[in-house]
């Protein structure tokens, strides 16, 4: 809009793409939640778009049976490990999908409508610690927002680029103040 | 100061004046001024020349519905517009503007003839004059229509402004910044919901921008309007001006397009030229207001005449008189006040003839105050004047009848019959309309959408109703959102109240047939068109609109439509609903190409997607193909080379010792859970039972009706775990298919399924050297063909990474297909170019790929299949599981159609002359058949192949799979081309190559 302040030197919003990091999607029934999540050590909300986090390892819910994992490396083989483990008791679906998405990280005052140039959805009404699967283009993405004006989008790989190069439109006009 | 601008006037700034040229000449216009209000400031009123007749024409209006103020503007190259409207666009320093439709100039154009033989362009004339002879059609008469017709040059050079898009939500939208949408918007943003005002204008205002005299709560109509704003400011409105809503679509979608830069004298490096707003709304209220009407009778259309509020609208908002002596026509009482307005200001008004025998008497007692002759009860018959209004020519009617016509002396003549409220956005939703037959007016109805409207939009007049009635609307959509809003009353002192009567065209006591009564100034349609039009059979406004063209212009009939009805209902002698109102459709106002196009330009055009081992193809100079969204590397030319030699190369060399392919882009799923096997068993037609783990298989999907949709090769990796591959352009739908039954019919099977297309990167190797190529590679799994026979699968370490290995084949040559995660595709695929070295690997593109797989007869679902081929018609029945009771399609491969005997099969072809097949070339049996011939079918692939030393191709032919041996006749540019019917496995039949 054009009333937007701006502050012609700095950037409207950074931009950084984030270093890899194993990440899974675990499936499983409902009814088999709370066996999985005592077998793995982890807390799985029930609710789409809600967020756990337990030691290091943080978990989306993305559907009534889908979750994304997000474990440090050093927790990795562990995961997995004990994924095959109670698998004959609660079969479930762990898939690496570490190299499917790379992470952006949108930070700073303009993050917000940096996004709204892209995703269809209400980003303002996301509440903080929750995410969603939406769209940015036309990119399938889930977008996280960790604060007001922080948020961690992922892209399919063989999209990023495309994104980028909407967001670094997006940041030059944004830059123009108009 | 120029000649027309009053000072103390307006709303523009007397300090900063503005340079443009129009038509090569420099003007000096005020800021805030338009390019019309800036032209007439000099007494321009000449500013463009009709569509079809060429006539003279100046503004009739001052705002968005404008229909012949029409000029092309330009801010250097390349940003060029034509059919700007001089109404709306803000003058810039530097403007460069220039008249359309006439040549060799706006005085004096030769294109006028028209207007002479108008006899000639009556309604329907297309279809009445360009009938025959029928062979002129293609070399006469089109050319000549296409030469004659449109308007404006359209832009040569590409477009160097950028666009861009936003999303928007918002409890509360309020559709048009007049008094009714001000008051909306605060009450509703006063009981907490989050508004936006959007509105078309530059400023906030409406028509109290032109009506300064009226006093609201106590202050002047533009102090209370600049209170107001900064209230809204304060209960935090997003105000966006400048901001047409273009279209209102399903679910309170609206569409806005923002005019960002062209009002600025530089915009500055980065900024958008317009910007194209997603709007989701809870609540829309519409508050667009009314839009005034022409009256219809013979040369209202002459430079000069307009309507009385826009000549209002320039006095009130631009500081300019319109004319020195104006005379008035009007229906309604609004155009009195305008005259008031310009007589206060120094105009000279000769007089105010109104159609209706009994006016207002404080309206008549305030002209004679004024010195302005009053003449109700009369009606206008003609005007004078080439270039400018010289006179009217109006007539008192007594009983019916038209008397004696008098000349009123005039260079401008203020016109009004009533106002018709804005219904466009309302109409987009398909709410239904009111017809108000004692208002002669259509009115919004039943609304489908969550909307309100308010003000002059729905049918009311005078500023205390109107912001009673946005005051209404706001609570109302408070209401609705589950909130309580506050009452915000607003006094008017000094309020201009109206009513007016609707006319159809206004009697004359001359030739009707010969009055050059506009109708639609645009598209030049005349009352005489649209009743001949009724005369010569149509029925409906639909009818009449496309036969005369009224309403079809860019302004989609904003003042013709209601005045075009009444006169066709008045030639049907029916009431208007009965006769129909046009469909009003987005967008509002023209809207450029970019604010659709928005980021889609340049690099951004399409999503592109890139593989992990593009930028090594991209640095090798590889060409490129799309492949879905993919790009793919094409082939990889070496010096000197094109095309067809680097093909030839790629698949010799591959052949002779190894090849490597960058096969990252076929999609892949993981299914894994206790009933896989079972799952995989259902939607596949091959047999997955008794594939052991460690083993591959061809698979072959269809769809519900038995044809075949995609295929992949599929590795069981373990008892519950499968990774299937589907084609590149398959794989979110085939995905989506799986998740389709898994969900909805068979939700009992414990299976989950997960793209993994890009967790990795896949690399193919191919060759009589590809084992030796990767040996010293791989760790973990011995690539013997004892250990790792044709069709194995493997999770092992290749070249440090972890991967899983397949040995499969799409070339007939003993091959490899090695899957990494994604980060390490590029590495994997360096090192693999590395070790290849000492046996000349050769990387090669899609094209060597589909060449190689041609010879060998494996099939491209999509290219070699239409969506209408089973797996008998592609000789893929070794794909069924015979055994298996039931499979995504089995039943449909039981229906008469599909078991009958002649369908088209798909078989090899080889011509008898060497001559290399079109693809798509149709195929007959007999070329001497008598035409039309039967199409026996059609070439589905084909390729120059090195290995056999000639051209092979694929086709799909009727019976094709019982015509081996047999010739086909192929008609190609060059003749008729002979062709043997053959196998499709045309390269080492046996297959021993695989098993190397």
């Amino acid at each position: 809009m054009t009333a937007q302040r701006h502050d012609f030197d700095a950037a409207p919003f950074r931009l950084e793409e984030l270093p890899w990091s194993p990440r899974f999607s675990l499936r499983v029934r409902p009814q088999n939640r709370a066996a999985l999540e005592g077998a793995l050590g982890l807390t799985l909300p029930a609710r789409i778009g809600e967020r756990s986090m337990t030691g290091g390892t943080e978990v989306l819910c993305l559907g009534p049976d889908e979750w994304t994992v997000l474990v440090p490396e050093s927790g990795r083989d562990a995961l997995v490990d004990a994924g095959a483990r109670i698998y004959a008791q609660t079969p479930h679906s762990l898939v690496e999908i570490s190299d499917r998405e790379i992470t952006l990280r949108l930070s700073g005052p303009q993050a917000l409508t940096a996004l709204t140039a892209g995703c269809p959805r209400d980003v303002e009404a996301l509440q903080t610690g929750r995410a969603a699967r939406t769209l940015f283009d036309s990119a399938t993405v889930i977008l996280w927002r960790d604060g007001a004006d922080s948020f961690r989008m992922d892209v399919w790989r063989s999209f990023l680029p495309h994104v980028r190069a909407i967001l670094d439109k997006v940041a030059a006009e944004l830059k123009s103040g108009l | 100061m120029s000649r027309y601008r009053i000072p103390g006037m307006g709303r523009v700034d007397p300090a900063r004046t503005v340079r443009f040229t129009f038509d090569g000449r420099s003007y000096t216009g005020l800021r805030g001024d338009t390019v019309a209000s800036a032209l007439l400031a000099h007494g321009v009123h000449l500013m463009g020349r009709s569509f079809k007749y060429h006539r003279p024409r100046g503004p009739v209006t001052a705002g968005s519905e404008e229909p012949n103020a029409l000029i092309g503007t330009s801010r250097g190259p390349g940003r060029f517009e034509p059919n700007t409207r001089a109404t709306v666009q803000e003058l810039r320093e530097g403007l460069v503007a220039e008249s359309q439709n006439k040549w060799p100039s706006l005085k004096f154009d030769i294109g006028a003839v028209n207007d002479r033989a108008y006899m000639l362009f009556s309604a329907g004339f297309y279809y009445k004059t360009f009938m025959w002879p029928r062979s002129f059609w293609d070399r006469v008469y089109e050319p000549f229509i296409r030469a004659a017709a449109g308007l404006g040059k359209s832009p040569t050079e590409a477009d160097p402004d950028s666009y861009a898009s936003r999303n928007l939500h918002t409890d509360v939208l309020v559709i048009g910044g007049g008094a009714a949408g001000l008051q909306a918007a605060l009450v509703a943003a006063k009981s907490g919901a989050r508004v936006v005002l959007v509105d078309e204008n530059p400023e906030m205002g409406g028509s109290l921008l032109s009506d300064p005299s009226v006093r609201i709560d106590g202050q002047g109509a533009w102090a209370w309007l600049a209170d107001r704003v900064a209230q809204l400011r304060a209960a935090g409105v997003t105000l966006m001006t400048r901001t047409t809503a273009i279209g209102y679509y399903h679910q309170n979608f609206v569409g806005l397009v923002e005019r960002v830069a062209d009002h600025l004298d530089r915009p500055p490096q980065g900024a958008p030229r317009e910007r194209m707003w997603h709007v989701r709304a809870r609540q829309v209220v519409l508050a667009q207001g009314a839009l005034e009407k022409p009256l219809v009778f013979d040369g209202n259309d002459r430079p000069g005449v307009m309507l009385a509020g826009a000549a209002q609208t320039y006095l009130n908002r631009y500081g300019v008189k319109v004319g020195d002596i104006a005379a008035v026509v009007t229906s309604h009482d609004s155009a009195w006040y305008a005259a008031f307005d310009l007589a206060d200001a120094g105009a000279r008004v000769a007089a105010i003839a109104d159609t209706r025998d009994r006016v207002r008497q404080d309206l008549v007692d305030a002209a004679r105050r004024r010195g302005i002759e009053v003449l109700a009860g009369h009606t206008a018959t003609a005007t004078s004047g080439r270039l400018r209004v010289r006179s009217v020519r109006v007539n008192p009617v007594r009983d019916g009848k038209v008397g004696p016509g008098r000349e009123i002396a005039c260079d401008v003549l203020l016109i009004c019959g009533g106002w018709t409220p804005s219904l466009h956005l309302f109409s987009h939703t398909k709410g239904s309309l009111a017809w108000d037959a004692d208002n002669r007016t259509f009115l919004p109805d039943r609304t489908t959408e969550a909307c309100q409207i308010a003000g002059a939009g729905r049918g009311l007049w005078g500023y205390g109703p109107v912001l009673e009635d946005g005051m209404r609307a706001g609570l109302a959509a408070a209401e609705a959102l589950g909130r309580t809003g506050t009452p915000a009353g607003a006094g008017v002192e000094g309020d201009r109240p109206g009513t007016g009567v609707t006319q159809k065209e206004l009697p004359t006591d001359r030739s009707a047939g010969k009055a050059k009564a506009f109708v639609d100034y645009q598209n030049d349609v005349t009352a005489k068109d649209i009743r001949l039009a009724v005369r010569e059979g149509m029925r409906s406004i639909e009818h009449v609109k496309r036969y005369t063209t009224n309403g079809m212009a860019t302004d989609q009939g904003k003042m013709s439509n209601i005045n075009g009805l009444m006169i066709a209902a008045d030639a049907l002698a029916k009431e208007p609903p009965q006769v129909g109102l046009t469909t009003f459709r987005p967008p509002y106002t023209p809207t450029s190409f970019g604010a659709f196009v928005g980021y889609h330009k340049g690099a951004t055009f399409e999503l592109t997607r890139r593989t992990p081992i593009d930028p090594w193809a991209e640095a090798q100079g590889a060409a490129f193909e799309p492949v879905s969204l993919w790009r793919r590397a094409w082939y990889f030319p070496r010096a000197g080379e094109d095309m067809h030699a680097a093909v030839a190369r790629e698949c010799r060399m591959t052949r002779a010792s190894a090849g490597m392919f960058d096969a990252s882009t076929l999609g892949k799923i993981e299914v894994a859970g206790p009933d896989a096997t079972e799952f995989m068993n259902r939607m596949y037609t091959n047999p997955w039972t008794k594939l052991a783990p460690g083993r591959c298989r061809y698979g072959l999907l269809l769809g519900e009706d038995g044809f075949i949709r995609d295929d992949g090769v599929i590795g069981r990796l373990a008892q519950d775990l499968f990774h299937v591959t589907t084609t590149t352009g398959g794989a979110a739908r085939v995905l989506n298919m799986m998740e389709d039954y898994l969900q909805t019919e068979w939700p009992d099977l414990d299976v989950w399924l997960t793209s993994t297309t890009e967790q990795w990167a896949t690399v193919a190797v191919n060759g009589p050297n590809a084992r030796k190529v990767l040996a010293p590679l791989v760790e973990g799994q011995d690539l013997s063909d004892e250990a790792f026979p044709h069709m194995s699968v493997a999770q092992c370490t290749v070249a440090g990474f972890p991967a899983r290995l397949f040995r499969i084949s799409f070339t007939g040559e003993l091959g490899f297909e090695i899957n990494v995660p994604a980060r390490h595709g590029l590495a994997l695929w360096t090192a693999i170019h590395a070790a290849g070295q000492p046996y000349d690997i050769c990387p090669y593109g899609t094209e060597t790929m589909h060449v190689l797989r041609a010879e060998k007869g494996y099939i491209i679902v999509g290219q070699d299949t239409d969506g209408t081929v089973t797996p008998q018609d592609a000789g893929l029945d070794w794909a069924i599981g015979k055994a298996k009771k039931d499979f995504v399609g089995k039943r449909s491969l039981q229906r008469p159609d599909i078991v009958a005997p002649n369908r088209k099969q798909l078989v090899g072809l080889l011509t008898e002359d060497g001559t290399r097949l079109q693809e798509g070339a149709q195929i007959v049996l007999d070329p001497n058949q008598t035409l039309p011939m039967t199409m026996a079918g059609h070439v589905t692939s084909s390729y120059d192949s090195v290995a056999l030393g000639r051209p092979i191709a694929m086709a799909v032919i009727a019976g094709g799979h019982g015509r081996m041996g047999e010739t086909v006749h192929i008609p190609m540019p060059n003749g008729t081309v002979r062709a043997t019917i053959t196998s499709t496995n045309f390269y080492d039949p046996a297959g021993e190559r695989l098993k190397a």
